[in-house]
């Protein structure tokens, strides 16, 4: 918001530290009126049995503390919106975990599984993609046996809706492990 | 949907139909993509992703229909957002033409089938429609992106909403309210793939408070919780030593039966769990006469 309210912050990284990228969350979540009421916290049905402590999350961006983009708690949100449907103060929780998690996909913070998802897009067009089973029981049901999306078109020889998914969208950074042994090796 | 449910597309094709609606293909359609993982990722390219699919739909000069809330969930939002956005429209339609002959203009709407048939159909319409009722009982889950954020669905109440319930009275079904009934089923937000150990727990507290009230069938509009409901039923009773074998039926499949679609092409032959129940069409067969 205000430019003298930035100095209040203390950044623990400054290293690719992306200033833009945090004003962004201010500009869109309306974190600075947060009163760490925890609110967020109560309604959060993950956090009644995780790790996941929103109000800490959004304290920790409010103070500058890089050290939410390397918490794993940060990927436990199932995004169910409660806090953001409560929040006294009409702060937006959920989308500033939202704004941090794209932070940390950057640095390389995305679990392998999140990665194969990824992976299914680029190559079938779906999170979820078909299988013989699923083939069968279209059929059965009197549908076309593939839905007339991209990988339908793909199946019959024409794939370049796919190829540019692969070229152009959700290009993520090599895992951090792998990072690690790349410098290593160096 | 298409690739998991194909009952489901069966029943709302069925369901659209019935009721006069033109169902267009939208070819070349993506992923939505999934709000929960891809916009983790990267927003803007979820948001150019999503911005295809809905250009599809505007060369179509025709209303998206979404079967599930994560569906809507990112074509409603981005949609919205782009339309009153131009910072980012200008943003995503640079990169939209990476993708092919895409522009986004803001001509369409992207709608829910249960808005649909809650709102535009209303119970109202659909008495006249309907060929038969089910005497049964469902515990009705809403999930999480059918009405929430509020601020941009705009459909009603996210924290007592009742769309569903209103709806499926007029086919018989009475709604039974359980604990906790609107939280989320645990699947959400990427939290499934992430920590499946985290979902099951969720999920578990979600199913114990659905077994106090010993519904019928579970009833819900979405495909993702549809699959959360059915394999983390099966998890449970392998892994936790529970007993659950309740049906899953989707808001869909249900309307469609009623309106009299053969019972084979409802899908409930393909059902993980609760594979004997059949609408309890004998007991409701008995009340007729009994009229």
């Amino acid at each position: 918001m205000t430019e003298t309210k930035e100095d209040h912050r203390q950044f623990k990284t400054e290293e690719d530290f992306d200033k833009k990228f945090f004003k962004d969350i201010e500009r869109r979540s309306n974190i600075w009126q947060c009163i760490q009421c925890g609110t967020c916290t109560a309604s959060c049905e993950s956090g009644r049995w995780t790790a996941l402590k929103t109000r800490m999350i959004l304290r920790k961006v409010v103070l500058g503390d890089l050290s939410v983009l390397e918490d794993p708690d940060i990927w436990l949100c199932t995004t169910c919106y409660q806090c953001y449907e409560r929040c006294p103060r009409d702060v937006r929780p959920t989308d500033v975990i939202m704004e941090l998690r794209n932070y940390a996909t950057k640095r390389g913070n995305i679990s392998p599984n999140h990665r194969a998802v990824v992976g299914y897009f680029k190559k079938f067009g779906h999170a979820v993609p078909i299988n013989d089973e699923i083939r069968k029981r279209r059929v059965e049901l009197g549908l076309e046996e593939l839905p007339p999306t991209a990988f339908k078109f793909k199946e019959e020889g024409d794939d370049k809706d796919l190829i540019k998914f692969e070229e152009h969208l959700f290009d993520l950074p090599p895992l951090k492990e792998e990072k690690k042994k790349e410098e290593e090796k160096k | 949907m298409p690739n998991r449910y194909p009952a489901i597309e069966k029943s709302t094709r069925f369901v659209m139909k019935k009721l006069g609606y033109e169902i267009l293909e939208m070819e070349r359609a993506s992923c939505c993509p999934a709000p929960g993982v891809f916009r983790s990722f990267n927003k803007v390219d979820w948001m150019v992703a999503g911005a295809r699919n809905l250009c599809i739909a505007e060369k179509l000069d025709a209303d998206i229909l979404t079967v599930c809330n994560g569906c809507f969930g990112t074509l409603q939002e981005i949609n919205k957002h782009l339309k009153e956005n131009e910072e980012h429209r200008d943003i995503v339609n640079e990169k939209l033409k990476l993708l092919g002959d895409y522009e986004f203009k803001g001509t369409i709407n992207v709608r829910h089938v249960a808005e649909v048939l809650g709102y535009e159909v209303g119970p109202w319409g659909l008495e006249d429609i309907i060929t038969r009722k089910i005497a049964a009982r469902a515990a009705v889950h809403y999930g999480c992106h059918f009405l929430k954020p509020t601020r941009l669905r705009e459909i009603e109440s996210s924290e007592g909403p009742t769309i569903v319930e209103e709806l499926i009275e007029v086919l018989g079904v009475e709604s039974v309210r359980f604990k906790e009934q609107l939280t989320c089923c645990g699947a959400g937000g990427g939290v499934k793939a992430y920590d499946g150990k985290a979902s099951d727990t969720i999920f578990e507290e979600k199913m114990k408070n659905i077994n106090d009230v010993q519904p019928d069938f579970i009833l819900d509009i979405c495909p993702f919780c549809h699959l959360e409901y059915e394999t983390a039923q099966d998890q449970l009773n392998k892994n936790k030593g529970c007993n659950y074998d309740y049906p899953v039926i989707h808001l869909s499949q249900l309307v469609a039966y009623c309106m009299g679609m053969d019972r084979e092409f409802v899908g409930l032959q393909y059902q993980l769990m609760g594979k004997e129940y059949n609408f309890g069409v004998e007991e409701a067969k008995k009340e007729e006469e009994a009229a």
